[in-house]
């Protein structure tokens, strides 16, 4: 089997004269969590669309679970559980009912699972009141219940923290990491909220105008928003030694360019300087450096676009 | 397959338009029937009258396109098109790993079993208890029983080729409303068309409809190629809207 859950390739969806998706590669491994990241309009729903099967793709292909045949690829559809946009519910049933006519259309042998479904998105309660008199909290935890429903491999949410307040938020946030880490279930989200993303994510896709920008890794992008100070001096060698020596410092590196980056004494610039200007060295830029994932995605929507 | 009809039904089943709709025709045709039967309300020339079976009289006007379609269509506008304006449940029904051939069969099987529910079985069984309960329980022989079963067993194959138009119909327009309108135009569109059968290509073409069909199938005493006839413009008509209403939804972008 291919070590991908989900691999799109050159995946294009044209409505006629926008380009929603442009060339899409995606790459998602098993067991990760994986965040797509991206302006309204960018492309993130259009792109779950045409992973789900909600939508045809104009170009490419999409390979889920190692198989992109259309047949074979809508049998793997099974394993996936999802939420689109905005939960799909029968408003005059109530939440037992929803997930029982979903249970039948999975074939999912018992009831337990309903029950199970529903503790998990603290919803056991809401007995005989229809869906209609929930609250879209209520009806976003619902829709993510069904999601869960049939104990998915891959689950794909598209904005699921809509119409939650902030402690349903923690709640998804540790629901999705705990059957990550328990369960070994793959996630594929969507979201603009981006610091929650980078709490949950282990890996990122930052997509723009259709077109997928950057896939990294949680680990990479911490590396890319990892905090610094930027020094340049007139002999960036001799800086190096100073901080080594007078400095005690370990955690530096030093550029091509010269440009030295700093990964200590984040809190105390006015040592590094006199330490600096002591050993006779020019200071020419001493300044805080390093991103939130909210800079660092704007920083690179910016340079594709001036490029 | 099972598990989409299963779910079809379960839907069905809680879908409130359709027992309203099934208690509307049912409180419509007792009334037709008592009245009828009762002689408040003369209906003469129909084809139950040629067979002897003016009692049943009321039972005429559900074969008209014009008259049946009004439940036809609301039951496709609520328990079809809903599904993808409304409550955007199809999204789920898409995602869950069937092919959509698959999905658009069970919908139509179940929405035509729903379709005869209240188009056929109703009435059959409404005019059936009036006629008992008014003492006219001699109509129900044999020779009678078997001309209604033969009819409606021709009526019903057309009827499910009607399911498969307005199905289809409710697919491309997505909005309860529509359908509804659609549906209706579409009816009256054929009315107008019926009004050209005088005209031998119009007429021969009107001929090998199943608009021609619904009220040709009750003609006493159909020969045995006019039985066959009849049974393939039902049988063609299913099967050809079928495929282009399968065909249509494949291709279809679900909101």
């Amino acid at each position: 089997m291919s070590e991908y859950i989900l691999r799109t390739n050159q995946l294009t969806k044209r409505y006629k004269q926008t380009l929603a998706l442009d060339n899409v590669n995606l790459h998602i491994r098993e067991g990760e969590i994986y965040g797509i990241i991206g302006q309204n309009g960018a492309g993130k729903s259009t792109l779950l669309r045409v992973i789900t099967g909600l939508a045809l793709p104009s170009g490419g292909s999409v390979e889920l679970f190692g198989k992109s045949e259309r047949n074979e690829w809508v049998d793997m559809q099974k394993r996936i559980g999802a939420l689109i946009e905005n939960p799909a519910l029968f408003s005059n049933m109530t939440a037992i009912e929803n997930l029982e006519l979903h249970r039948l259309q999975r074939g999912i042998p018992g009831r337990e699972c309903i029950k199970k479904a529903l503790q998990l998105v603290d919803l056991e309660h809401t007995g005989n009141k229809k869906v209609k008199n929930f609250s879209l909290g209520m009806k976003q935890r619902l829709g993510i219940a069904i999601a869960l429903l049939s104990d998915p491999e891959f689950l794909i949410l598209d904005e699921p923290t809509n119409g939650l307040d902030p402690t349903g938020i923690v709640e998804l946030r540790q629901l999705i990491k705990k059957l990550n880490r328990e369960k070994g279930v793959t996630v594929l989200i969507s979201s603009h909220i981006l610091s929650e993303l980078h709490q949950l994510a282990t890996s990122f896709g930052i997509i723009h105008k259709g077109k997928l920008l950057e896939e990294l890794t949680a680990k990479e992008l911490d590396e890319k928003c990892r905090k610094y100070l930027q020094i340049k001096v007139d002999d960036p060698k001799k800086g190096a030694i100073v901080l080594e020596q007078t400095l005690a410092a370990t955690d530096f590196e030093v550029l091509q360019d010269g440009t030295i980056k700093l990964y200590e004494y984040l809190d105390d610039v006015r040592t590094v300087s006199l330490a600096l200007t002591k050993n006779g060295l020019v200071i020419e830029h001493l300044s805080h450096h390093g991103d939130s994932l909210e800079n660092y995605f704007t920083k690179v929507i910016e340079e594709v676009y001036h490029d | 397959m099972i598990n989409l009809l299963k779910a079809e039904t379960f839907k069905l089943k809680r879908n409130k338009s359709f027992w309203m709709i099934a208690g509307l025709m049912a409180g419509t045709s007792i009334l037709f029937h008592i009245l009828i039967m009762t002689e408040w309300w003369m209906m003469s020339g129909t084809k139950f009258d040629a067979v002897g079976l003016g009692k049943l009289n009321g039972l005429a006007p559900f074969t008209v396109p014009v008259f049946f379609n009004l439940a036809v269509c609301s039951l496709a506008a609520f328990f079809i098109s809903s599904e993808f304006s409304e409550s955007g449940v199809i999204r789920l029904q898409v995602m869950s790993g069937y092919k959509r051939s698959h999905v658009y069969f069970a919908k139509y099987l179940v929405f035509s079993f729903g379709t005869i529910i209240i188009t056929v079985v109703i009435p059959l069984l409404t005019a059936a208890l009036i006629a008992v309960a008014l003492g006219h329980g001699d109509i129900l022989q044999a020779q009678h029983f078997q001309y209604i079963v033969g009819t409606y067993g021709l009526f019903t194959l057309q009827l499910l080729g009607y399911t498969a138009i307005v199905m289809m119909l409710a697919i491309l327009t997505e909005e309860s409303g529509k359908t509804i309108i659609f549906s209706i135009l579409f009816t009256v569109l054929v009315f107008v068309i019926e009004q050209f059968a005088y005209h031998p290509s119009v007429g021969w073409l009107y001929e090998h409809t199943i608009f021609h069909q619904f009220s040709f199938v009750f003609t006493p005493e159909l020969s045995g190629a006019e039985w066959m006839r009849s049974t393939a413009v039902g049988v063609i008509t299913i099967l050809l809207v079928l495929a282009i209403g399968m065909a249509v939804f494949n291709r279809k972008e679900i909101k």
